[in-house]
């Protein structure tokens, strides 16, 4: 089984992924209008009495969520059905490496993108956070449940990041075998299912025929479960993120992604480039 | 060919990695409590402001308003009384119809619980009539919800009049049941409380609206069949004594003595208990019809003067 | 050891999506390429040589027969870095420049540091790429775009080189230097397998050939085993000519009139052209030329085509076990 996995081809292939979205306007169109609704929310926040340094931190950590899934989303589809559609694959592949190789090489490639996006979102929220923390007067400043710069940021955007990189594999997952369009729709769906989780693991105390409980429990675990990753009102609200927690959470991500890549990798290498 | 990866060892790998998540999940789960709270999804708390966000998928957001309703009332009932807190079940109920004004199951569920007295339910009659009312002016010929206000003010506020106020407006919509007319004469008759209720809940029974609804009003017919007997049992204990029977009073004592066939039981196989000396009557420990409602003192017509 | 071999190699396409029908792209493909050849993969369009490159190169995966290069089989690594590869109107990555993208290529075979800059400077010497090599490639024109292409071939010193109708879109000046470029690397030693459907280039190239139509393989070998030296006829032109030279004059087969008083005669192989001349001008006209036509390439190639006309390719049968002519 040619399962073995150079750990440079796959380096090489995700620095070029790296390297074209540093050279995609598009992208930086997505990352420039995030940083505008971070720096906008120190308006809209002016217009609710108290509250303020909420509303900023929920609002940024939600702009930073919302458009890394953008990016997440439709470049982790592009990344596969690109190089097919436009056969630069071709010339690729006759090269000294496996389709599981370029595969992984992709995700690692967009995770990398990611990574520096949401650190550049996150330090312009922190920035933002500061500036308001600093004009702000200590006496109003002391009422707040948790200070303007709190240094949990880190890990709330940390858990946001994995949750990208969950999206990302789902992403990469549908379009090895489905055309672009389908896979972005099959992938909005498994994310907006995956942030109702919750619900479906709680069917059982709505619902009263038991096969189905069972059924919805089963969903819970097969589906993404996405919302844990989401800690925005713990973080706000100055509630303790256990680092077993985080631990936990980055752990099931980590191994529900490579599950799907495995599945990714499997639907690859059996497919025909026509 | 190699190059293709082979299929039963990677699906082989992939379960296992999906187990080994699962796993993971389950200690989380298990360790920290992630059931979002409903507080978060209270986070707008204005039924405009959240149809506004919403955009076109309003009737959606209600559905998850009304989803998350069911469950904050689900989780109650499984909770033990000192715990329990129904605090949030209006304000979700109050989202998911100011989302979807038209959302019927909300008003008529919404009511009926609402209305539950406590310790089981929030004892908030009033919030019901405003639910009510609110669904009254989306849809203004909506005769059941009238028919559900004159039941709040009947059950649970003990306001017969009112209550024959609204069915005797109800009965005038077109196309409304025809038991609405002979409920609001009944429930002004005297003695008519028990028979207006069980016309009423024979009536929600029958309409088939929704198996919750069915399922509650079945419930409460059974709870009246229990006063019935109860207030029969009540007599014979008292002919039982008034001849001269044994204290004190047993259920077997009074079998013995051919007064009962058997070993009398509420309609959910709960035998009732009996006092030994004061010969009361009252529902066995841990009956499931428990607690019976709340009866007003029955209404005593004086003759008119002067006849 | 070949260089390149297949034995009974064949493809089926399902096509369409309600009841999917096998569509038979290749039908058994055995063929064998020794090392140092130039060899011509000729066909029309549809005849299954891009499927043929593709089976190869293992972008596709075939329905029946095996095949290996230099010994190894398809997708092995190790063969990998002794292969190159160009496809059909390649397209690589828009956002790089011509240097960039003969870096990260040469970075996959393990090239690095400064000897793979002077390994990429090289080739884009080679292939005539000078300071448009910095421009991104989306600014380049189609026949910069295959000399990159042919630049990322060679960037390894390949042994086997496959290429997919190299000179498709490519101006006169273009096609000379590839040809030139292929005969230079058949001189290094290196194995060339090309696929075209241009029969000028495969006569002044190729060692040996191989002709597919509709997915069947019609013949291979070498130009000379395939065309016979046999003389077909003469073909004689004459001019200043007072009337049209007689189709019925012995030994001729057939007069066409090129313009006033100039005529192409078609003479039998057997007559004498001379005698012929002094026969048809005794009254008049000069001759111009007197030109020996054998069997070319062309008619050999279209004789193949013909006889595959009558394949059907949605037909159920499994795949010919040997198939096609082995002269």
């Amino acid at each position: 089984m040619s399962a073995m996995v150079s750990v440079p081809t796959v380096a090489r292939i995700a620095a070029n992924v790296f390297k074209e979205s540093v050279r995609d306007k598009v992208l930086y169109s997505i990352v420039l209008f995030a940083m505008l609704v971070i720096a906008a929310s120190l308006l809209l926040s002016q217009l609710t009495a108290g509250q303020e340094v909420k509303i900023i931190k929920d609002l940024g950590l939600s702009a930073i969520s919302l458009f890394g899934h953008f990016i997440a989303i439709f470049i982790g589809i592009g990344l596969v059905s690109k190089e097919v559609e436009r056969r630069s694959i071709y010339a690729l592949l006759a090269k000294p490496m496996s389709r599981t190789e370029l595969l992984i090489g992709k995700f690692f490639g967009l995770l990398s993108t990611l990574t520096v996006n949401v650190t550049v979102m996150t330090v312009a929220l922190v920035v933002v956070l500061a500036v308001y923390g600093a004009l702000t007067p200590p006496d109003l400043a002391k009422a707040w449940e948790a200070p303007a710069t709190d240094p949990r940021i880190v890990v709330a955007a940390f858990l946001i990041l994995a949750e990208l990189a969950v999206v990302t594999a789902i992403a990469i997952f549908f379009s090895t075998f489905t055309s672009p369009v389908l896979a972005a729709a099959f992938t909005f769906g498994l994310v907006i299912v995956g942030q109702f989780g919750a619900d479906l693991k709680n069917f059982e105390q709505v619902v009263e025929s038991a096969p189905v409980a069972w059924i919805a429990r089963g969903l819970y675990y097969l589906l993404p479960n996405l919302a844990p990753f989401d800690v925005k009102s713990q973080f706000v609200h100055a509630q303790p993120i256990a680092p077993s927690y985080v631990a936990l959470t980055v752990g099931y991500g980590a191994l529900y992604v490579s599950a799907l890549l495995s599945l990714a990798a499997l639907l690859f290498s059996r497919r025909d480039f026509k | 060919m190699s190059g293709q990866l082979r299929t039963v060892p990677v699906l082989l790998a992939a379960t296992a990695l999906l187990g080994a998540a699962v796993t993971a999940q389950v200690q989380r789960d298990r360790r920290f409590a992630t059931d979002q709270p409903a507080e978060q999804v209270l986070y707008v708390q204005s039924p405009d402001v959240a149809r506004r966000l919403a955009l076109s998928y309003d009737v959606l957001a209600a559905d998850v308003y009304w989803i998350r309703a069911l469950q904050e009332f689900g989780k109650a009932r499984k909770a033990t009384p000192q715990d329990r807190n129904h605090a949030l079940l209006y304000p979700l109920l109050d989202m998911a119809t100011g989302l979807d004004p038209y959302y019927n199951i909300a008003y008529r569920f919404g009511a009926i619980f609402l209305s539950e007295a406590k310790p089981a339910g929030p004892g908030r009659p009033d919030l019901a009539e405003k639910l009510l009312l609110k669904g009254l002016a989306a849809r203004p010929d909506k005769w059941e919800y009238m028919q559900d206000i004159g039941f709040v003010h009947f059950w649970a506020m003990q306001d017969t009049k009112g209550a024959a106020e609204w069915f005797e407006r109800g009965s005038r919509v077109p196309g409304a049941a025809w038991f609405l007319k002979p409920l609001a004469a009944t429930t002004l008759a005297q003695g008519g409380h028990r028979s207006a209720s069980r016309t009423i809940f024979r009536a929600l029974v029958e309409s088939g609206e929704n198996d919750w609804i069915r399922k509650d009003a079945a419930r409460r017919l059974r709870q009246l069949d229990a006063m019935d007997a109860m207030d029969e049992l009540r007599r014979i204990v008292e002919t039982y004594r008034a001849r001269g029977g044994a204290t004190p009073v047993t259920w077997q004592g009074l079998v013995r003595a051919r007064y009962l066939r058997n070993i009398p039981a509420d309609p959910d196989g709960f035998v009732y208990e009996l006092g030994p000396w004061s010969g009361d009557v009252s529902l066995g420990e841990g009956s499931t019809l428990a607690p019976l409602p709340k009866e007003p003192p029955p209404r005593v017509v004086l003759p008119a003067a002067g006849r | 050891m070949s260089a390149i071999e297949t034995h009974a190699l064949a493809k089926d396409y399902k096509v369409g999506f309600w009841r999917p029908r096998p569509y038979r792209a290749l039908d058994g493909l055995t063929l064998s390429v020794e090392p140092g050849e130039v060899f011509g993969f000729l066909g029309p369009n549809g005849a299954g040589k891009t499927t043929t490159l593709k089976l190869l190169m293992q972008l596709v995966y075939p329905t029946s027969g095996t095949a290996s290069i230099l010994g190894r089989p398809l997708g092995d690594l190790e063969m990998k870095r002794r292969i190159g590869f160009l496809p059909e109107n390649p397209y690589f990555y828009d956002y790089l420049t011509a240097e960039e993208l003969l870096t990260y290529f040469a970075g996959l075979f393990g090239y690095k540091g400064e000897d793979r800059a002077k390994r990429v400077g090289r080739l884009l010497d080679e292939v005539g790429l000078g300071a448009e090599r910095r421009l991104q490639l989306r600014k380049f024109s189609k026949g910069m775009i295959q000399r990159v292409g042919l630049a990322q071939t060679l960037i390894n010193d390949p042994e086997v080189i496959f290429l997919d109708e190299p000179m498709s879109g490519l101006d006169p000046l273009g096609r000379r230097d590839v040809r030139a470029l292929i005969l230079r690397l058949r001189d290094e030693g290196r194995t060339v397998f090309f696929s075209s459907h241009i029969l000028s280039d495969a006569e002044s190239l190729c060692s040996r050939i191989a002709i597919v139509a509709k997915g069947r393989l019609m013949s291979t070998g070498t130009l000379s085993d395939l065309i016979t030296a046999q003389l077909k006829g003469w073909e004689i032109t004459l001019e200043n000519m007072p009337q049209a030279p007689p189709e019925s004059h012995a030994g001729v087969r057939g007069v066409t009139a090129i313009a006033a008083g100039r005529y192409a005669v078609d003479a039998l192989p057997a007559s004498d052209p001379l005698r012929l001349v002094r026969e048809l001008t005794a009254n008049g006209g000069r001759l111009v030329s007197i030109v020996q036509v054998h069997d070319t390439l062309e008619d050999l190639f279209v004789r193949q085509v013909d006889q595959a006309s009558g394949t059907d390719r949605f037909a159920q049968v499994p795949p010919a076990a040997a198939a096609g002519g082995t002269r």
